[in-house]
């Protein structure tokens, strides 16, 4: 055999196993899915697969968040305990304003919202601050971040959950309706919509990229490195807000523990979609395959009824599997 | 400060630079340590109280313990997220071995408690194991692979026991060990200063220590040199499960009863805390465990003394924060000065 057909075998061997790495979580992903489905056909009815892609769409706007820090070799390690304060925080205002003059319910909403927004640009810009200005590792400092939005989080709710948040913001957000598709699902699709297009069109997503592929590269070009750090934690931040947002409606009440597994999942998520924690690799697509696949996983796994406990065994071998294919892919 | 002694004269700058050298190997943990006690003493009389102290003492064994495991991992440039979990499955796995060797065989009490607390670290070896495998030869980050064990560890732990806390351990392994105390101090306080002294003369007198370093500072470097690097990487990790399972089975003992709520995720951000305070870098190859167990002895004093004057638990989380980013941000700045000098 000649060294040159040797070496078309191998580029056709490598080849092939780049297709199959692409294409290996959404294969797992239906195969998974169709597992279920065998051993519990409600799996695929119809209610089932709405629940499914709403209970995805939080998910997906947290993961999304992950992402975009993690896109420039960072991590968000407070992104749960911010959604724990913003909800409180929503939580509060709107019940304050509500309590004083129950006329101005619009009022309400919009002052709410806003504080929520401001929180969390203060939260990433304060994680943005110690990451690119004191050069402090996204690690430790989103930890610091962590504690500090635990302590505000329990502060202001007196670690009790704040009741009372009026039905019309439910209405609103989370049982609403535009063309029989779910408010969450709607505003989900926005938000993934404006990450992409910031992502792909704008200079300051580009900016992410580089940053994470090459930050002596991106120094060295002139790009505002610490300014497009902490854009990117801003919008990680605010992003966790909304999605703070979204689930407050849903259960309807501000929660101070409400963050608790989500920073975990978000980078769960992230990751088994395919965003690479080396930086630089990773967009939306990776964020909704990943979103899907941890939701209808747990989802799978709650209509068969598996152990709660067993769960979360099996999500941490989904992660360790996900990041040993993330390393044979980018190898 | 630096500037006022460069005008008084070059002789004199000599002792400063000198002292500041001095300061800096230490770094400003000893002092902010001293100013803290002393504080804490003149303002809140309470805390030179002797039930305090050995309070204070009990709380730095346990971190001490898992911060030493913590920093050995640091070392060598990884994390381990899952310590807080192993405790929770030592602590359980320890006490349900216990409880069910009780009821076959109640009289050799001394092998009941020898096979629950090898049962305990042995779980904390199979963990550590397994998160230094996966780090060593899949290569995985080690930040995700004890974020995937964390989860199995918990989910574990909470299958064991349904989160029931589990009673009926040998009353001798509670009452003797777990809350006796032997001439005057806590029994957790020696166990947890020979565990040290064992990491200290590991760091400093063995191959292993050296190597861990080694590793930490230069992977390359070091597999170059023929150090089979993925022997002690998993080593470490070994050490920091053990470690962080003996720290399972003397809150059990001291507890008396088994708990899936024992440690968790505040527990090993403590233990990255004190091991960041004590100026273990988070790029490797540094970290010492006797500053490791100043940082330890640091943080439990500052909880302690929030304690006593009241501060909300909750606002105790945010001052945890706020210290461990101002740490950081100290070392790196120390380091940047560093490399221009």
């Amino acid at each position: 055999m000649s060294d040159a057909s040797v070496s078309v075998q191998k580029g056709q061997y490598a080849r092939m196993m780049v297709f199959i790495m692409r294409w290996l979580m959404p294969i797992c992903l239906v195969l998974m899915a169709l597992g279920f489905a065998a051993v519990e056909p409600r799996v695929l009815s119809e209610a089932n697969l709405v629940n499914v892609a709403t209970q995805a769409s939080y998910l997906v706007v947290f993961a999304a968040a992950q992402m975009v820090v993690i896109l420039t070799r960072g991590f968000d390690l407070s992104l749960g305990m911010c959604v724990s304060s913003v909800s409180v925080l929503v939580a509060l205002v709107m019940t304050g304003i509500v309590e004083s003059n129950p006329q101005s319910m619009t009022l309400a909403i919009f002052l709410s919202v806003s504080a929520g927004i401001v929180f969390g640009i203060l939260v990433g810009a304060f994680n943005g601050f110690c990451v690119s200005v004191l050069r402090v590792n996204p690690f430790i400092a989103t930890l610091g971040t962590l504690n500090i939005c635990y302590g505000i989080a329990s502060t202001i709710s007196g670690g009790r959950p704040v009741f009372g948040v009026p039905r019309e913001f439910s209405n609103l957000v989370y049982s609403g309706e535009v063309l029989g598709i779910p408010a969450p699902i709607i505003i989900a699709s926005a938000l993934l919509v404006i990450i992409h297009l910031i992502l792909t069109r704008t200079v300051i997503g580009r900016g992410f990229y580089i940053l994470g592929s090459n930050p002596r590269a991106a120094k060295v070009a002139g790009l505002p490195s610490r300014l497009y750090l902490t854009y990117a934690y801003i919008i990680c931040s605010v992003l966790a807000a909304v999605g703070a947002m979204l689930l407050t409606a849903r259960t309807g009440s501000g929660e101070p523990n409400l963050g608790g597994n989500i920073t975990l999942e978000s980078i769960a998520a992230a990751v088994i979609g395919g965003v690479s924690l080396r930086g630089g690799i990773g967009g939306i697509p990776a964020v909704l395959l990943g979103a899907v696949f941890v939701t209808v996983l747990s989802n799978g796994m709650n209509l068969t009824r598996i152990d709660g406990n067993i769960q979360m065994i099996v999500l941490g071998c989904v992660v360790i599997a996900a990041v040993f294919v993330d390393r044979i892919r980018t190898k | 400060m630096v500037n006022n002694n460069l005008a008084s004269g070059h002789l004199h700058q000599k002792e400063v630079n000198q002292l500041v050298r001095a300061i800096s190997a230490m770094g400003l943990l000893p002092i902010m340590l001293v100013v803290l006690i002393a504080a804490l003493s003149i303002f809140e009389p309470r805390f030179l109280g002797i039930f305090n102290i050995l309070n204070v003492l009990r709380e730095t064994s346990f971190l001490a313990i898992l911060a030493a495991g913590q920093m050995l991992v640091l070392i060598v440039g990884g994390f381990d997220l899952s310590v807080g979990a192993v405790v929770a499955l030592s602590s359980t796995v320890t006490a349900t071995v216990m409880a069910n060797l009780l009821g076959i065989m109640p009289d050799d009490v001394g092998l009941v408690i020898f096979a629950g607390v090898a049962a305990g670290i042995g779980c904390g070896v199979a963990v550590g194991l397994v998160n230094g495998l996966c780090v060593a030869f899949l290569r995985v980050s080690p930040f995700m692979v004890t974020l995937g064990t964390l989860s199995i560890t918990a989910g574990i732990a909470l299958l064991l026991t349904n989160g029931i806390p589990v009673y009926g351990m040998p009353k001798v392994f509670v009452k003797s060990f777990g809350r006796a105390l032997w001439l005057g101090l806590p029994t957790t306080v020696y166990v947890a200063l020979a565990l040290v002294i064992m990491v200290w003369v590991i760091q400093r007198y063995t191959v292993l220590g050296r190597y861990i370093y080694a590793i930490g500072g230069n992977l390359q470097a070091s597999l170059v040199s023929g150090v089979s690097t993925k022997t002690y990487l998993v080593m470490a990790y070994t050490m920091c499960g053990a470690l962080a399972a003996i720290t399972g089975v003397l809150l059990t003992a001291r507890v008396g009863s088994g708990q899936a709520t024992l440690g968790g995720n505040i527990v090993m951000l403590q233990s990255i805390a004190a091991a960041v305070i004590a100026g273990v870098s988070l790029r490797g190859g540094i970290g010492r465990v006797e500053l490791v167990t100043l940082g330890a002895l640091f943080l439990s004093i500052v909880t302690n003394g929030m304690n006593l004057v009241r501060i909300d638990s909750k606002i105790q989380t945010i001052v945890l924060g706020i210290i461990v980013i101002i740490a950081v941000a100290l070392e790196e700045y120390g380091n940047r000065r560093k490399i221009r000098e």
